[in-house]
């Protein structure tokens, strides 16, 4: 446990990878010339962000009052609520939901890749698909998504040409990134026809609706969770706020952090399709309410931050560490990566890795810049290694 | 790594020197001999004691990043032995200090002496710790709140003992300790402190080129974005006619120079001090000014290999 040796070997072994290391260079070098430029175009986004951390913190302070009137609301509208305390209880409501031999469509999500829901589902006998570009990369090239928001962060465009070659049987042109994602696309295209269940995460859940909002860039999310008669979403517990303008408020934030100036497509989902209306759309709205850890932290003042964060992967992209090491810090049986991911991981996996993965931290503060709510993370990457060195 | 053995060592070296590499106190005051400076008065020159044990991180981090590549095993061996050298009445850092070399030693000491001369020139009185104690940063940053909250207690006292209501500061990491840290640990510190460069300001102090006339600036984490000292360097760069190229990350999103891990791991840190460098280096200058011991100290170590010189502000200007 006070060993920091594996750790400090993963990193030093990954910091000298030169196909991670290229890959890092490009998305950070990318996403700081995006950045610039949303932040002078936007120029009252700073604002819009301070809002949302009020509304963060209000919501975080309420969680269980939130909670509440969700489940009424989703209930209300014909749709099915579970509060899942565990990651175990989750993944046994969502077996018995999904059940066996199905196909399923996945949008992209972390909260599920906490679960590892995709993992479980496969070994129930279910066939899943990813699809999401860069998650379905991580699907089948691993190790596990490595940035919030763009999983497949690690991987150059020439990685992926080699692996699309050799998976589809086809030629691949490492320069043609447009026709790698249509390659993807046409082969996902069969699946969201033919699939059983559609699962999502959710990038904000209005609890006066009852409605799950979901930001994206490929139209994957809204075809793989409209096409299949069942839907599934799940929900962490801090994602819940009031209402739908103050959802809306959520999302815009998080995709202008994300570096996007608008995302392609934003998806709201309010209920199961209503029958005999000729509604398209499934007609099993589920809401996984997923606990696992949050709502201890929430009564922690200092680990509550970590619920504050809207997962835009901005720290992640401007961390120093991160750029040297990308998701490989928080360490690879975690979902989470980075400073922010330690964080995670802490509230809601294994701590003793956790706290480990803590002493990276620099506590040089550029996240904190980076942040719209203004995570204190080496504030609460301190605190963890504080309540680690009290007892050895 | 092991965090136990950091831990003991940590605790030991401060039990028997207050410092976490056994520097001495009255070592860490040398750079003041021959100024002739008084040890009470309203304002105290407080260094924190990073540029003196410069050499000693050096030397220590050196051995540690040899160590890491032996293994895990031989490191925490070391570590252990250290300890066991350590209670043992053998000063392992006084035979760190042999290897480290007299220029070296000399280099940091003057940086204090030209803060403390401009100072002077500036027309500011003011005092100095005979023997002065290390700012505590290392146990705070580790965790280690306990050790840090004896040490801070003891270094308020100290302060007080002085006389001084205003504490000028010469680093970063001293600065955002004494201005929010320490009030968390000790009730009642209410002295004002303030760094040097705004002192230097203040006062419509005018330096002169000494070194490049032409530097890459790196803003130091603490510095920049924890204490808001951004725009003082620059101004007083710019008065002495220094020409200052920005990177193209720069003062609230400077990029860290990675010793704040250098202890736990230094391989992975020098990776970072690299990293950092070479953004720097684009910027189009090979000289770098710094203003903060441990960016110094761990850009120090790669510039030779890179092809650059690193600088303390107070080296390229005086």
């Amino acid at each position: 446990m006070t060993d920091l040796t594996e750790v400090s070997q993963l990193l030093n072994k990954v910091s000298e990878d030169p196909v991670l290391r290229t890959a890092l260079d490009r998305a950070i070098a990318s996403y700081w010339n995006k950045r610039k430029q949303v932040m002078e175009r936007y120029s009252y986004i700073k604002e819009l962000a301070d809002e949302v951390r009020r509304i963060k913190e209000w919501s975080i302070d309420h969680m269980e009052e939130l909670l509440g009137r969700a489940i009424e609301a989703v209930e209300a509208k014909g749709g099915r609520a579970y509060v899942a305390e565990t990651a175990e209880e989750a993944r046994k409501i969502i077996g018995k939901l999904v059940g066996t031999g199905k196909v399923v469509t996945k949008a992209k999500s972390m909260t599920t890749e906490e679960l590892k829901l995709r993992e479980f589902l496969i070994e129930r006998g279910n066939e899943v698909y990813e699809t999401d570009l860069g998650e379905f990369l991580v699907q089948f090239l691993g190790p596990k998504p490595m940035h919030f928001i763009s999983p497949s962060i690690h991987l150059t465009r020439e990685k992926v040409a080699e692996f699309l070659k050799d998976f589809m049987g086809v030629e691949v042109d490492k320069d043609d990134v447009e026709g790698m994602v249509a390659l993807v696309r046409k082969f996902l295209r069969d699946k969201y026809f033919s699939a059983d269940v559609g699962i999502s995460g959710a990038n904000a859940f209005a609890a006066d609706e009852g409605a799950v909002f979901l930001i994206e860039n490929e139209s994957n999310i809204r075809l793989s969770i409209s096409l299949p008669p069942k839907y599934i979403a799940v929900v962490g517990m801090e994602k819940v706020v009031p209402t739908m303008s103050d959802a809306w408020k959520v999302v815009e934030v998080i995709s202008r952090y994300g570096g996007y100036k608008v995302t392609s497509y934003i998806n709201t989902v309010m209920g199961p399709a209503r029958r005999g209306r000729g509604d398209i759309g499934p007609e099993e709205y589920h809401v996984i309410f997923l606990d696992n850890g949050r709502r201890e932290a929430s009564k922690d003042p200092i680990l509550k931050q970590t619920l504050y964060c809207l997962r835009c992967g901005a720290c992640q992209y401007l961390c120093p560490v991160f750029g040297v090491v990308g998701g490989y810090w928080a360490g690879l049986e975690s979902a989470y990566s980075g400073g922010i991911g330690v964080m995670w991981e802490y509230v809601t996996g294994d701590k003793e890795t956790a706290t480990q993965h803590a002493f990276v931290c620099l506590l040089c503060g550029r996240c904190i810049e980076a942040c719209p709510m203004r995570i204190n993370q080496p504030e609460v990457l301190r605190e963890i290694r504080r309540r680690l060195m009290e007892k050895i | 790594m092991d965090l136990k053995a950091v831990k003991s060592l940590l605790e030991e070296n401060a039990t028997r020197t207050w410092n976490p590499l056994g520097v001495r106190e009255s070592y860490c005051s040398k750079w003041a001999e021959g100024l002739n400076l008084p040890k009470k008065g309203d304002t105290l020159l407080y260094t924190g004691c990073l540029y003196q044990m410069i050499p000693y991180i050096q030397t220590f981090s050196g051995l540690l990043k040899r160590l890491e590549g032996l293994g895990p095993f031989i490191s925490n061996l070391a570590l252990t032995m250290g300890r066991l050298l350590n209670s043992l009445g053998v000063n392992i850092t006084s035979i760190m200090g042999i290897v480290t070399s007299r220029g070296e030693r000399e280099r940091y000491f003057s940086i204090l002496r030209r803060i403390a001369n401009a100072l002077k020139t500036a027309g500011v009185d003011f005092a100095y710790m005979k023997e002065e104690p290390y700012n505590g940063v290392l146990y705070h940053d580790l965790g280690m709140d306990e050790l840090f909250r004896e040490h801070v207690v003891r270094l308020a006292k100290k302060i007080r003992e002085t006389g001084a209501k205003k504490v000028i500061t010469v680093d970063p990491h001293t600065t955002y300790m004494l201005n929010y840290l320490i009030k968390e640990f000790v009730d009642d510190f209410d002295v004002e402190v303030v760094h040097y460069m705004d002192v230097l300001l203040e006062r419509g102090y005018t330096p002169k080129v000494r070194g490049p006339k032409e530097v890459v600036i790196h803003d130091p984490c603490y510095l920049a974005r924890w204490n808001g000292v951004i725009d003082q360097p620059r101004a007083l760069l710019t008065k002495a006619g220094v020409r200052v190229r920005e990177p193209e990350f720069s003062r609230k999103f400077t990029g860290c120079c990675g010793g704040p891990i250098e202890s736990l791991f230094p391989s992975l840190s020098s990776k970072l001090a690299r990293k950092r460098m070479e953004e720097l280096k684009a910027s189009g200058s090979p000289c770098f000014t710094v203003m903060c011991p441990i960016c110094l100290t761990n850009f120090q170590r790669e510039a030779r290999e890179l092809g650059v010189r690193v600088f303390d502000i107070m080296e390229v200007i005086e």
